[in-house]
C-alpha cells in the first residue's frame, strides 16, 4: 500500500514551491548575468575575468549560510531530537554542496587570470575546498547509515564537529601566512567598489539566497516524502 | 569524579590487553610506516631535495596513516567482539567511556610513532639530538588532537557499510590542523630555531586539542546511545 | 590614456558556464527526483 495522496500532500506543496522559488532563481541568475556582463563596468586592471566575482563571491555566501545552517541545526537536534532539524540540515548540506561546487570551480578559473595560478593556499581558496570536503563527508556518512535515528545522530555530530573545525582551518592559514610572507597578489575584490559593481553583487547575492531557500525547500520536501512513503510500505 | 576516571583507565586497560593479545593493530601499522618511509626515501631525489627539508613533512604523512591504519584496526577488533555494545547495556558513565577508548588509540598510535621515530632517524639520517624532548612534546600535542576525533569517528564508522573507506574521508579534514601545526613546529626544531618563531603553532595545538578533546567527550553519548 | 584591461574573456566564459551548469544541473535533478517520487503514487 503506498502512502496516499493526502499523507504526501504537505510534502508534495513544499516541494512544488521550491521547485518555483529555484527556478525563480535560475531566471533571476540569468539577470545577474546580463546585469554583469552587459551593464557593469570592466575592472582596469583585471578586465573581464573580474566579473566571475558577481559569480563566486554570492556562491561562497550560500555555501557558508548552508554550512552554518547544517552546523545549527545540528546542535539543536542533539538538544531537542526533533527529526524535522535533522531533515533541514541534510537539505541544507545537499544544497550546499552544490554552492561550494560552484565556489570550487570558479576559484580557480577566476584565480588563473589574476593570481597568474589556478591554486593557491589562502585562506578563501582553502576554506572553499574544507567547505566541500566537509560536505561530501557529511553526506556520504548520511548515505552510509540506514538507521535513520543513528543518522541523524551521527550526522548531527559531524556537523557540530565540522563548524567548529572551520575556525582552525583559517587560522592555519593565517599563521602560516603571517609567518611565510607571500609573493603580494593583487586582491581581487577592491576595497570600495563603485555603485553599479556593488549594485549587481547585492542583486547576486539576493538571487544566490533565493536559490538556496527554493533547493533547501526542494530537498526538505523530497525527503519528507520518501520517509511518507517508506513509512507506508513498512506498515503494510 | 575518581570512580569515572578508574572506569575510564580500566576501559583503556581492558583494549590496551587485548590489543597486546593479538597485537594486529599494532603490526599493520608499524609495518605500514616503515613502508611510507621507505617509499618516501626512494620517491625523492637527493640532489634535488635535501632530506632534511622532506623530512617533517614525511614523517607527519607517515604519522598521520599509521594512526588511521591503527584506529581502522582497533575499532574492527572491537566490532567483531562486539564488546561496546555489552558495556553500554550498563549505566557507565559515557563520557569516562569514550577517555578509555580515547586512551587506548593514544597508547596504540603513541606506540607506532615512537617505533617510527627511530626509523625516521635512521633512512633520513636526521640527528634529532636536543631537538627530540621538543619533537616528543609536538608529537603528544598533536596526536592527542587527531585521535581524539579519530576515535568519536571510529565509533560511527563501524557502524557504517565501508567502514575502512568512511573514516579516513571523515577524518583526513580534521587532522589538517595539527598536522600543519605539527610539520611547522617539527620542522623549526629540526632547524633549532628559537621558541619564539613556533610558539604560534604550538598555541594553535594546544587550543584545538582542548576544543575537540571536549566536543568529543560531550558529544560521544550521541554516538553510542539512542 | 588608461592601459588596456587584459584579455581574458575566455576565462570569464568559462567559469559563468560551468557555474550554470552546476547550478541547473542541480535543479534538474531536483525536478527528475520530484517526478519519481511522486509518480509512485
Amino acid at each position: 500500500m503506498n502512502a496516499s495522496n493526502a499523507a504526501l500532500e504537505p510534502a508534495r506543496r513544499l516541494v512544488r514551491r521550491g521547485l518555483t522559488l529555484s527556478l525563480l532563481g535560475l531566471v533571476g541568475l540569468a539577470g545577474v548575468y546580463v546585469l554583469a556582463l552587459g551593464f557593469t563596468p570592466i575592472e582596469a586592471r583585471q578586465g573581464l575575468a573580474q566579473k566571475i566575482f558577481y559569480l563566486h563571491v554570492p556562491a561562497a555566501w550560500s555555501a557558508l549560510l548552508a554550512f552554518s545552517l547544517v552546523g545549527l541545526a545540528s546542535i539543536l537536534y542533539l538538544w531537542l531530537r526533533d527529526p524535522r532539524l535533522d531533515r533541514f540540515a541534510a537539505a541544507s548540506a545537499n544544497a550546499g554542496v552544490a554552492f561550494s561546487a560552484v565556489m570550487l570551480t570558479t576559484g580557480p578559473i577566476w584565480a588563473k587570470p589574476i593570481w597568474g595560478t589556478w591554486w593557491t593556499w589562502d585562506a578563501r581558496l582553502t576554506l572553499t575546498l574544507f567547505l566541500f570536503l566537509l560536505f561530501v563527508g557529511y553526506l556520504a556518512l548520511r548515505a552510509a547509515v540506514h538507521d535513520p535515528s543513528e543518522r541523524a545522530r551521527f550526522s548531527a555530530v559531524v556537523g557540530i564537529l565540522g563548524m567548529l573545525l572551520v575556525p582552525f582551518i583559517h587560522l592555519s592559514v593565517y599563521l602560516f601566512r603571517t609567518l611565510h610572507p607571500q609573493p603580494i597578489v593583487l586582491k581581487p575584490s577592491a576595497p570600495s567598489l563603485p555603485p553599479e559593481m556593488l549594485r549587481t553583487l547585492l542583486i547576486s547575492f539576493t538571487v544566490f539566497t533565493v536559490l538556496y531557500l527554493g533547493f533547501v525547500m526542494t530537498r526538505y520536501g523530497l525527503m519528507l516524502a520518501e520517509e511518507l512513503q517508506e513509512e507506508a510500505r513498512d506498515a503494510a | 569524579m575518581p570512580e569515572a576516571i578508574r572506569f575510564a583507565l580500566a576501559i583503556a586497560a581492558k583494549d590496551i590487553r587485548a590489543e597486546l593479545r593479538s597485537k594486529t593493530a599494532l603490526l599493520s601499522a608499524l609495518v605500514f610506516a616503515a613502508l611510507v618511509l621507505v617509499v618516501f626515501n626512494f620517491a625523492r631525489d637527493p640532489t634535488v631535495l635535501a632530506a632534511s627539508d622532506l623530512a617533517p613533512s614525511v614523517l607527519w604523512v607517515t604519522f598521520a596513516l599509521a594512526a588511521i591504519v591503527a584506529l581502522n584496526r582497533a575499532f574492527n577488533i572491537e566490532r567483531e567482539n562486539a564488546a561496546l555494545d555489552g558495556l553500554l547495556l550498563a549505566p557507565v558513565s559515557r563520557e569516562a567511556l569514550f577517555v578509555g577508548k580515547m586512551l587506548a588509540n593514544l597508547a596504540f598510535v603513541g606506540t607506532v610513532e615512537l617505533v617510527t621515530l627511530p626509523l625516521f632517524t635512521l633512512f633520513f639520517n636526521v640527528n634529532l639530538g636536543r631537538a627530540l624532548p621538543g619533537i616528543l612534546g609536538v608529537t603528544a600535542l598533536a596526536t592527542i588532537g587527531f585521535v581524539a576525533v579519530g576515535t568519536i569517528f571510529s565509533a560511527m564508522a563501524v557502524r557504517t557499510r565501508f567502514a575502512e573507506l568512511m573514516l579516513p574521508v571523515l577524518l583526513l579534514p580534521f587532522m589538517v590542523p595539527p598536522l600543519i601545526g605539527a610539520v611547522q613546529v617539527t620542522s623549526r626544531l629540526l632547524a633549532a630555531r628559537p621558541l619564539s618563531e613556533m610558539w604560534g603553532w604550538v598555541r594553535l595545538l594546544a587550543l584545538y586539542d582542548i576544543v575537540f578533546v571536549t566536543l568529543c567527550v560531550l558529544t560521544f553519548s550521541a554516538v553510542v546511545d539512542e | 590614456m588608461l592601459p588596456e584591461p587584459p584579455r581574458n574573456g575566455e576565462y570569464l566564459v568559462a567559469a559563468y558556464v560551468v557555474a550554470t551548469l552546476i547550478l541547473v544541473g542541480y535543479w534538474m535533478r531536483l525536478w527528475q527526483k520530484a517526478r519519481r517520487v511522486f509518480a509512485a503514487d
